[in-house]
Order: C-alpha cells, then sequence, then structure tokens
C-alpha cells in the first residue's frame, strides 16, 4: 500500500510539473464511465455541445477516473461523492461543482437465487468494487442486516468483472449498477437491496482539482453548462435520449428508461441547494468520510473548508 | 371599457356555444356515434385499410359508433373548425398547430409503433437520396439541393430534418427549394424519378416501401443514418414522441372515457393493432420536445414572432418608461439650462475678454511671478509688439535694475508680490522701460486672484501710466524751488491785487514777513498806485522802477515786472509780479550821470552839461522872448596860487569861489566849470543891461573877496567876458560861448578884474 501510494504521489508529481510546462492551452480532462447519471455528459458530447475546452476521457469504472485524478492525468471527473473523498483523502484536493443525480435504488446488490435476506449473505462472497461506491453501499448493506464485514467474504473486482466472476462462480452477490445488474439479472441474480434503501446518499457527483477550479474556470463553467444541456436533452427529449443511451450502453430502451427511474436527476435550482454552505451534500460527505475512516478505507478525513462550488453552475441555460 | 364588454360579449358566445355543445353529445350520444379523424399520411386508401378495423375495435369496446375519417391536414383542420370531428389521430407538428388554434384539446395517448416484433413511441424523420447520388452523402452535402417533402407541417417528414441541417449549419428554409408533394409516396416517387435531389419522410415509411415493393432496395440511401439500438426504423434524425389521439372538448367524458379505456386496452396480438401496425396506446407522451423544435425552426405555430407594439412595451415597462422618460426629460432639461448656461458664459467670458483687451488701462495678470496674460493697453505701454512678447516674463524684465528710490526693481517686486500672497491688495509706483529705452512711470496696483482649482494665486496688475503727473510734479517741484530761491522777490495776488504768496526774497527786500504780506498789497509805484494792475491787465505785463519803503522805513527803489495770470477761460485769475531791490544800483547810476555831468572839484555843471544847459535855455528865451546872457569867467593869478600853496590850496580855492560865485547867481542861472579856472555860467530872464552890468560887478566883487586857504588868505580877481541871445543872426551854443570868451580875453587884455561885452566891431 505505501508502496502504491509513493507511486502515485511520485506520478502526479510529474504529471503536475508536466502541466506547468504546457497544459495550460490544451483542453480540461474529465474522466467518466459508463453511468446512467453521467449519460447527459455523453449526449453532449454526442449533439457537439461540449465546448472544445472540455475533452471527455472515458474509463471503464471509476477506479479509473480516481486514479486519473491521484495521477494528475485528469483535471475534473464524475464520481460518487465517497469516490471524491477517497481521492481527497489521497492527498488531491477537489471541488464539487455539480450534483450529477442521486441514485435512488440505481446501486443495488445483486445476488445468486438461494440467497433471499440479507441476513443469508453470511459466509457468502460478495464481488465489490471497494475503491468504489459500492464499498460504501457494502458497508451500509452490513450495517442493516447487522453483520460485520468480516463475518462475509469480500472481493474486491471493478464491477465490469463482475459477470465473468459471477459466471465462475466466484461470487454469490455483486455490489453493481447498471448494465452490469441487468447483465446479472439475465443470468438469473436477483435484487436484493438497493440504494432506495438508503434515501440520499449515493450522490453522482462532477468534480475538479483545486487546480483547474483556479486556473480554468472558464473551462470548468463550459463543463457544468454542457452537462445541463445533456441533462435537457433528457428531460425533454427522452424518446430521443433513451435510444441513444441504450445505443451506447449496449442495453435495451427499456432498460434505460428503468434505469432512468432509479436515479434522481436534479435540475440547476436543487443543485444550488445541495451545493449550498452546509448543504446536504457537505453533511453527507462528512458522513460518508467517517465510514471510510471506520472501515479502514481512508486513513483520515479529509481536511477542507468547503467541499462543495456551486459559483460554476449556470444562472440559465442558453 | 370596451375591452372589457367585448370580453363580456366572448364570454356570452361561450356560454352560448357550452349550451349547445352539451346538446350535442346527447344527440352523439342519440346517434351513437362519433367521427374519427385520421390523418392521411400515405395515399387515403392505404391509411383507411390500416385503420377502418381500429374504428371497428373501437365502436365494438365502447359501445359508441366509431366512424372513421381519413383526411389529408387542411380538410382535419376544416373539419376540426365546423366540430364534425370527435376525435383525431395526426402527427405531432399538426396536432401543435390546431391546439395552438383551439386552446382546448386533451391527448389521449400516443400511438406506439411496431415492425418485425418491436414497438416504439417514437418518431424521426428519414432523409432519402437515390443511390446513385454519389454527391450527397452528408448532410453538408445538402446545401443547394432541391428536396421534396410532404409538407411543413409533417413532423418525421419536414421538421425532423430541418433542424438537423439547422444543427449542420444549413437553413434549407432559406437556402433550398423545398417541393411539398402532400404525402410521403409522392416524396420517395419524386426521389426515385430524381424530380428531387433528395426526400424527406418519417420513419416508418422506408421500411413500408421496401415491403411493398422489394425491388426498391438499393436504389435509394439514408443520409446521416442513425444507428439506435433498439429502434426498429432506419433513421436521418434525432427522436420525438409519436402522434398522439386527441379527444375534442365537445366530446362527452363517458364517451371519452370509454375510447380511452378501449385504447390502452388494445394488445399488439390484436387484429385492429396488427392492421395499424400499432403495438397499442401509451399514456400521453410530453410534447415539450416538439413545441422546442418549432419554436427553434419557426415553424407554426411559432412561426409568427409575435410583434411587439409600442403599447405593449409600454404597458410591461410603464413603471420604468415613465422613470426613463422622466430621466430623459430631466436630462434634456438639464442639458439644455446648462447649454444656455454655458453659452452664456462663453458670451460673458468673450464680453469679459474683449473689455479687457480693450480696457484702455493696462491690465495684466500674473502667476509665481511671471506674467500670463494681458491685454493690449499693456503691450502698447511698454511698446512691445505683440503679448507673446511679454508673456512668461517677470515685471523686472521690463524695469531699470535699481527703481528711483534706491530699491533694485528685483528686490522691490518680490516684497510687493509677497505682499499680495498674504492677501493685501498693494500700490506702488514703478518705473518701466520700454522696448525703446524710454521710460514710463506707472502707478501699479497688483491684487490677488484665487482662482478656484488652480494652486498658486494669481495676481492681477494694472498699470496707470503717471508719466504726466510725474513729470508735472518734477515741473512744479523745480518752480517752487526757482520760486524759493530766487533772488528777486516774487508775489502772486488774487486778481484784486491782494498778496496771495510771496516767497523769501520778498521779505528780505521789503522787511515784510510772510503773513503781513499776504493778503496786502504789493508794493506799487506811489504815483501811479494801482492803475499798474490796469496796464498788466490790460497789456499782459507792466514793468516799471520806482521808489518804494520797507517796513522800516528806509527807502528802496524797486524794479518790478507784473504779469497778469490768465485761467482757462480766459478771465484774469492772478498776477505774479517779479521785483528786485534796485536802490544800489540807482545810486550808481546817479553817481555815474553825476561824474559825467558835473565837476568832480566844485560839483559845478561840467562843459557837457552847460552846453545842454544852453541849449535848453537858448530855447526857452526864444519861446518866452527874453534874453539871455553867456558868461566866461577866467581866475586871474591863479596859477601863482597853485604854484605857491600847491593843488590843494588850489583846488580849495576854486571850490570857494564857484560856492561865492554860485551863491550870486540867481536859481535859475546856471554856473559850470569849464576846466582849470575857467568857468561859465548863463543868466536868464534878463531885465536889462544895465541889471547884467550890476550882476557881473557883484560877481567880481564876490571873486575878489580874500579867501583862507592853506592856512593862507589869499586875493584873486576873475576876468568875466559876456554875450547876449538873441542877437540879429541866430547863433548856435557853441559861437555864443566863443563870443563870450573872446570878450573875456578882451577884458584880460584891458587889465583884468573887470567885465567886457563883446561885440563885433572889436573883432
Amino acid at each position: 500500500m505505501n508502496r502504491r501510494h509513493f507511486l502515485r504521489l511520485s506520478v502526479s508529481a510529474a504529471a503536475a510539473l508536466a502541466m506547468i510546462g504546457c497544459g495550460r492551452s490544451e483542453s480540461l480532462r474529465v474522466g467518466v464511465h459508463p453511468w446512467i447519471g453521467y449519460e447527459p455528459l455523453f449526449l453532449a458530447e454526442e449533439f457537439g455541445w461540449l465546448a472544445d475546452s472540455v475533452k471527455l476521457v472515458k474509463g471503464q469504472a471509476a477506479t479509473d477516473s480516481m486514479d486519473g485524478l491521484l495521477t494528475g492525468e485528469l483535471d475534473a471527473a464524475a464520481l460518487t461523492l465517497d469516490e471524491v473523498i477517497r481521492v481527497y483523502a489521497e492527498g488531491v484536493p477537489l471541488r464539487v461543482v455539480a450534483v450529477t443525480d442521486v441514485s435512488v435504488g440505481a446501486d443495488m446488490m445483486m445476488v445468486k437465487p438461494g440467497i433471499t435476506s440479507l441476513s443469508g449473505l453470511r459466509g457468502r462472497s460478495i464481488g465489490v468494487e471497494l475503491a468504489g461506491v459500492s464499498g460504501v453501499l457494502l458497508f451500509s448493506i452490513l450495517e442493516h442486516a447487522g453483520l460485520e464485514s468480516h463475518e462475509v467474504t469480500l472481493v474486491d473486482l471493478p464491477v465490469n468483472r463482475h459477470l465473468d466472476a459471477w459466471q465462475r462462480g466466484e461470487i454469490d452477490a455483486s455490489i453493481c449498477y447498471e448494465p452490469v445488474a441487468s447483465s446479472l439479472a439475465k443470468v438469473g441474480g436477483t435484487r436484493l437491496f438497493d440504494s432506495s434503501d438508503l434515501p440520499e446518499t449515493i450522490f453522482d457527483v462532477l468534480v475538479v482539482t483545486e487546480a483547474a477550479a483556479r486556473n480554468r474556470a472558464a473551462a470548468v463553467r463550459d463543463l457544468v453548462q454542457a452537462h445541463f444541456r445533456g441533462l435537457r436533452h433528457v428531460v425533454r427529449s427522452m424518446h430521443d435520449a433513451v435510444y441513444r443511451i441504450a445505443t451506447r450502453q449496449a442495453i435495451h430502451p427499456d432498460l434505460v428508461r428503468r434505469a432512468l427511474a432509479t436515479i434522481m436527476l436534479p435540475e440547476l435550482a436543487a443543485n444550488q441547494r445541495y451545493l449550498a454552505r452546509r448543504g446536504q451534500l457537505e453533511a453527507v460527505a462528512r458522513r460518508l468520510a467517517e465510514i471510510l475512516v471506520r472501515e479502514g478505507l481512508i486513513s483520515s478525513a479529509p481536511e477542507y473548508d468547503r467541499l462543495c462550488d456551486p459559483s460554476f453552475l449556470p444562472r440559465s441555460l442558453r | 371599457m370596451t375591452p372589457l364588454r367585448l370580453r363580456h360579449g366572448l364570454l356570452a358566445i361561450l356560454l352560448l356555444m357550452g349550451v349547445w355543445q352539451s346538446v350535442l353529445p346527447v344527440a352523439a350520444q342519440v346517434r351513437d356515434e362519433v367521427t374519427l379523424g385520421v390523418f392521411a399520411y400515405r395515399p387515403e386508401p392505404v391509411i383507411r385499410e390500416r385503420y377502418a378495423p381500429l374504428a371497428d375495435y373501437l365502436s365494438q369496446e365502447s359501445g359508441v359508433q366509431v366512424r372513421l375519417e381519413v383526411l389529408t391536414q387542411e380538410e382535419l383542420t376544416r373539419s376540426l373548425a365546423a366540430n364534425r370531428v370527435d376525435f383525431f389521430l395526426t402527427n405531432p407538428s399538426h396536432f401543435l398547430l390546431i391546439r395552438s388554434e383551439r386552446s382546448l384539446t386533451g391527448v389521449l395517448a400516443t400511438v406506439i409503433r411496431s415492425w418485425n416484433g418491436q414497438s416504439t413511441g417514437s418518431i424521426g424523420g428519414v432523409i432519402l437520396a437515390r443511390q446513385e447520388r454519389d454527391d450527397i452523402n452528408t448532410l453538408k452535402d445538402l446545401r443547394n439541393k432541391s428536396i421534396a417533402t410532404p409538407g411543413v407541417h409533417y413532423l418525421g417528414g419536414y421538421q425532423t430534418q430541418a433542424l438537423e441541417l439547422l444543427d449542420a449549419g444549413l437553413d434549407i428554409q432559406r437556402g433550398n427549394r423545398i417541393v411539398r408533394l402532400g404525402n410521403h409516396d409522392r416524396v420517395v416517387k419524386a426521389v426515385l424519378a430524381g424530380d428531387a435531389d433528395v426526400g424527406f419522410v418519417r420513419t416508418g415509411i422506408y421500411e413500408d416501401l421496401f415491403r411493398e415493393s422489394p425491388g426498391l432496395a438499393g436504389e435509394l440511401k439514408v443520409i446521416n443514418r442513425q444507428e439506435l439500438r433498439g429502434y426498429p426504423f432506419v433513421l436521418s434524425t434525432r427522436l420525438y414522441p409519436e402522434w398522439p389521439l386527441v379527444s375534442l372538448p365537445h366530446v362527452d367524458s363517458r364517451v371519452v372515457r370509454r375510447i380511452a379505456s378501449a385504447l390502452f386496452a388494445l394488445e399488439p396480438e390484436h387484429p385492429a393493432a396488427r392492421a395499424a401496425e400499432l403495438s397499442g396506446f401509451s399514456p400521453p407522451a410530453d410534447y415539450q420536445s416538439v413545441e422546442e423544435l418549432a419554436r427553434r425552426l419557426r415553424v407554426a405555430p411559432y412561426d409568427q414572432v409575435p410583434r411587439v407594439t409600442w403599447l405593449d412595451v409600454l404597458n410591461q415597462y410603464r413603471y420604468w418608461v415613465a422613470a426613463v422618460a422622466v430621466l430623459v426629460i430631466l436630462l434634456a432639461m438639464t442639458s439644455l439650462w446648462l447649454g444656455r448656461k454655458k453659452r452664456q458664459l462663453v458670451v460673458e467670458e468673450r464680453r469679459q475678454r474683449t473689455l479687457i483687451a480693450s480696457w484702455p488701462q493696462p491690465m495684466l495678470m500674473l502667476r509665481e511671478g511671471v506674467l500670463i496674460d494681458c491685454n493690449r493697453a499693456a503691450v502698447d505701454l511698454v511698446r512691445y509688439s505683440s503679448e507673446s512678447s511679454l508673456l512668461g516674463k517677470s515685471l523686472t524684465a521690463f524695469s531699470p535694475f535699481v527703481q528711483p528710490g534706491g530699491t533694485p526693481s528685483m528686490q522691490k517686486a518680490e516684497s510687493l508680490l509677497a505682499k499680495v500672497m498674504r492677501g493685501e491688495v498693494v500700490q506702488s509706483e514703478w518705473l518701466f522701460v520700454r522696448s525703446d529705452g524710454s521710460e514710463v512711470w506707472v502707478d501699479m496696483t497688483l491684487a490677488p486672484v484665487q482662482e478656484p482649482g488652480s494652486g498658486a494665486p494669481s495676481v492681477l496688475c494694472a498699470w496707470y501710466d503717471i508719466s504726466r503727473r510725474k513729470n508735472a510734479e518734477e515741473r512744479q517741484r523745480l518752480a517752487l524751488r526757482v520760486f524759493e530761491n530766487a533772488r528777486e522777490a516774487i508775489f502772486i495776488t488774487d486778481a484784486h491785487g491782494a498778496i496771495i504768496d510771496i516767497n523769501d526774497a520778498y521779505t528780505n527786500i521789503t522787511g515784510f514777513e510772510r503773513d503781513q504780506a499776504v493778503g496786502s498789497m504789493p508794493p506799487m509805484p506811489l504815483d501811479e498806485g494801482s492803475s499798474i494792475l490796469v496796464v498788466a491787465r490790460e497789456h499782459g505785463v507792466w514793468s516799471g522802477e520806482f521808489a518804494s519803503g520797507r517796513q522800516s522805513g528806509e527807502a528802496v527803489v524797486l524794479n518790478l515786472t507784473l504779469s497778469s495770470v490768465f485761467d482757462e477761460s480766459g478771465a484774469l485769475s492772478h498776477f505774479v509780479g517779479v521785483f528786485s531791490d534796485i536802490t544800489r544800483l540807482k545810486d550808481t547810476e546817479r553817481k555815474l550821470r553825476t561824474m559825467a555831468h558835473y565837476d568832480a572839484l566844485t560839483g559845478l555843471p561840467n562843459r557837457v552839461l552847460f552846453s545842454d544847459r544852453l541849449q535848453q535855455s537858448m530855447a526857452q528865451a526864444r519861446r518866452q522872448n527874453y534874453s539871455l546872457a553867456v558868461l566866461y569867467i577866467d581866475l586871474d593869478q591863479f596859477k601863482p596860487v597853485n604854484d605857491a600853496f600847491g593843488h590843494g590850496a588850489g583846488d580849495a580855492l576854486l571850490v570857494e569861489v564857484s560856492r561865492r560865485m554860485r551863491a550870486t547867481l540867481r536859481e535859475e542861472d546856471t554856473l559850470a566849470r569849464l576846466g582849470g579856472d575857467e568857468f561859465s555860467a548863463i543868466v536868464v530872464n534878463i531885465a536889462g543891461e544895465a541889471a547884467l552890468q550890476q550882476l557881473l560887478f557883484r560877481l567880481l566883487e564876490a571873486i575878489a573877496e580874500p579867501a583862507w586857504v592853506a592856512d593862507h588868505s589869499v586875493e584873486v580877481s576873475a576876468s568875466i567876458g559876456y554875450t547876449l541871445y538873441p542877437q540879429a543872426s541866430e547863433l548856435d551854443g557853441d559861437q555864443l560861448l566863443r563870443q563870450a570868451d573872446q570878450a573875456m580875453y578882451r577884458a584880460k587884455r584891458a587889465g583884468k578884474n573887470r567885465y567886457c561885452k563883446f561885440s563885433d566891431a572889436v573883432s
């Protein structure tokens, strides 16, 4: 762990140096991975609403974006709030500039047919991307079920590899989200628990590094603007958006509709409210930080004056 | 009032309509028939064939007879206007148009189409071109191409494509030839026939066509094809909600409910659904995206941007407008006021400038000791060519090094300016040297001028040319000095001769002090008195010498010149008299005269005076017709006295003899000493020869009396010759004297101490 930590730090230092040298004119690099809540950004890119100052760097899972932030390859990312805290705890100051969605059932636990209740999890192996939001969900589920983490077998696995592991019998349960959840459902998985059981806890947000927020405010504003334009297309032209999301995620449009039902997409006014000083987001962030520290996923809670910054939100949409 | 009344009118009509409409459904219920209008997006028989089973299904399920009417957009619009349609099915764009016209329409359900087992509630547009058109591959290639479309109110047949093209930078509403063909089949035909470069059709048409005429495969291609997973049709654009089925408000709500439940109950497997190629109906979709599209394209019902009139603006922003108007008016008034003030100021300033510039008195402005402004008069005073040759210089630049009074100009100027800086107004006489070297005296006034906004105060400087006054003063001072220091006495009187002023010499000569003299009359000749004033007045001047008295009573002779002084009007104002004491001069003159006419020893007239007196006496004798005698007297034995006792004794003897002879002669007679011991006398007014001879005898006696000279008694005698006048012939004085001389010689020869008369006979 120490070694890995050291490596990360040295890489990020090198990247920071490189950025000082030539990064100024480059576009804001934003890490994104497939997730229904981040679809507005993909739509914005598809319709050409993404300014030249912003470049989407597409990863497979949240860890890609987190690593990118830690190494300094990325200036911004779409992440869950707990992921933000982890990155912050590892020494990269971040600012939350927008809430893309709030999970109301999007993150879930899929289990093999034999498991019918939370207590049935005892002794089973659970596939989970501990470094991602899934970890928080898992610990919350265990808390709910009255289980300690050592009473189950945790298999730390990126979510895109859960299907394989499931089919090979390596895991009996998976903490996942769409589209993996649907894939697991196809092979017999059932939903045991989801984030709708933990209301307003799992936030997906757009974060930018402190440096980007300071030095590249215009690009950050472009990024936030693009998200909201994409979001408007999802809301107003859902007939179109559903097919486009389905095409990108390679799933049936009906599944997209179902997935959209599992998240709340807060619009501008709601964002202002969430990002306000001492608002919902900062309260949740503190609680998540406590859980993460308790479970030893981070060494200490990040220290900051303010995590959220609503100043990049557009006044209105063009 | 009018709009209100109108509104009431409208309300009344609406109420009437409501009554009428509430009757209609009853009629419909009685007839048990409603009309379903379906928009014929394809040829009418095709649509009728497809939708007739649906109408039958609805009739059967709802218990209400549903009559199908297949209509073009225009026909549908007309039927709606006549309320001949109760339900209608049309494309979303057309629905928006109708809704905007009627306001009161409700979407019951949205169509879900199916194709090859896949269903969708979304509609989009397809852009078709013939396969061999290599020049048309992307959206950009549509520039300037002709476009076939069923009509502009078709969502999938025109508007979706138009928006994609607009986003790609092509405004086909402006840049392309659009051919409206009424339905989709004609569009495809037109493209195939080459009548149009591209054709716009809605999704599903393309698939229909291939099913109906499989031969067409390969002849057409789709531009900007969107590969959307799960969407059953080929597509060139983004997607929008499918057709709505709309109920009109006049339809009875029970009928609407029945129809709606029948619609939602329609299963995909139902023959009616299969015939219409539907998989059923879903709850109404959100047609917001279609509205958005119409707004962006500016097509009906959003083709007309509401004309915002001035009244609307006024109404909306009346407080702002009022406030702005008030502000503008205030601004305008302020501007006008300021403008007028400014003009006034300019005029005022120009007038003042002109006034100062043309003011005959030199005026200047100084700052920090240096001239910054001046007028023409100042330039003229110092005889410079222009103002600019003065500006920037200090006062000392045209002043002598030292001012009269001994202070250096620079020092004096500095002290003056220092006073002014303390706020005082100072006045000083100043001597300037002109450019030509001449000097000019000015009375300089310096006053501080505090100009707001400028640091150091300016100094206003005014010059007053006092050269003439200075010169006059100088002359006056000189005159006074002359007056005071003159050796001649000078007095000034008023017009009546009373003294106003005197100088010291006056006191010296007359002995009168000033206060004694002032008010009294000046010394005047006794005989003429104040008449000299009259002379002086008439002739301007009187001069003369006369005797006067000093205060002490001592006699003094004065030589006075009295001049009259006239004022500007020519009236006599003063007399000025100048006199000198010529007493001693007169003495000397008298002495000189005496020396010329009298003998210094005896004081008797000499030969010159004698001749003079003789002439006068002869003239008098002639006039008064009396006789005179000329006597020639020569002392006998005088030389021995002279030799024996010296000249002093001789002189004393001569004086004594003279005295005795003078005493013997009458006052009016003249005795003169001709020289040595020779005397001559004129005896006038002779009463007769006897009297004369008696006189001659007494003379001889008087002379012969012994005389005491030099302590000695000496005796002399005299020989006298005489002649008378007039005589027969006219004689002059010299001849008379010669006659007397000859007669004297005869007396000498006759023995001395005797007298002898001239006689021609003797000679």
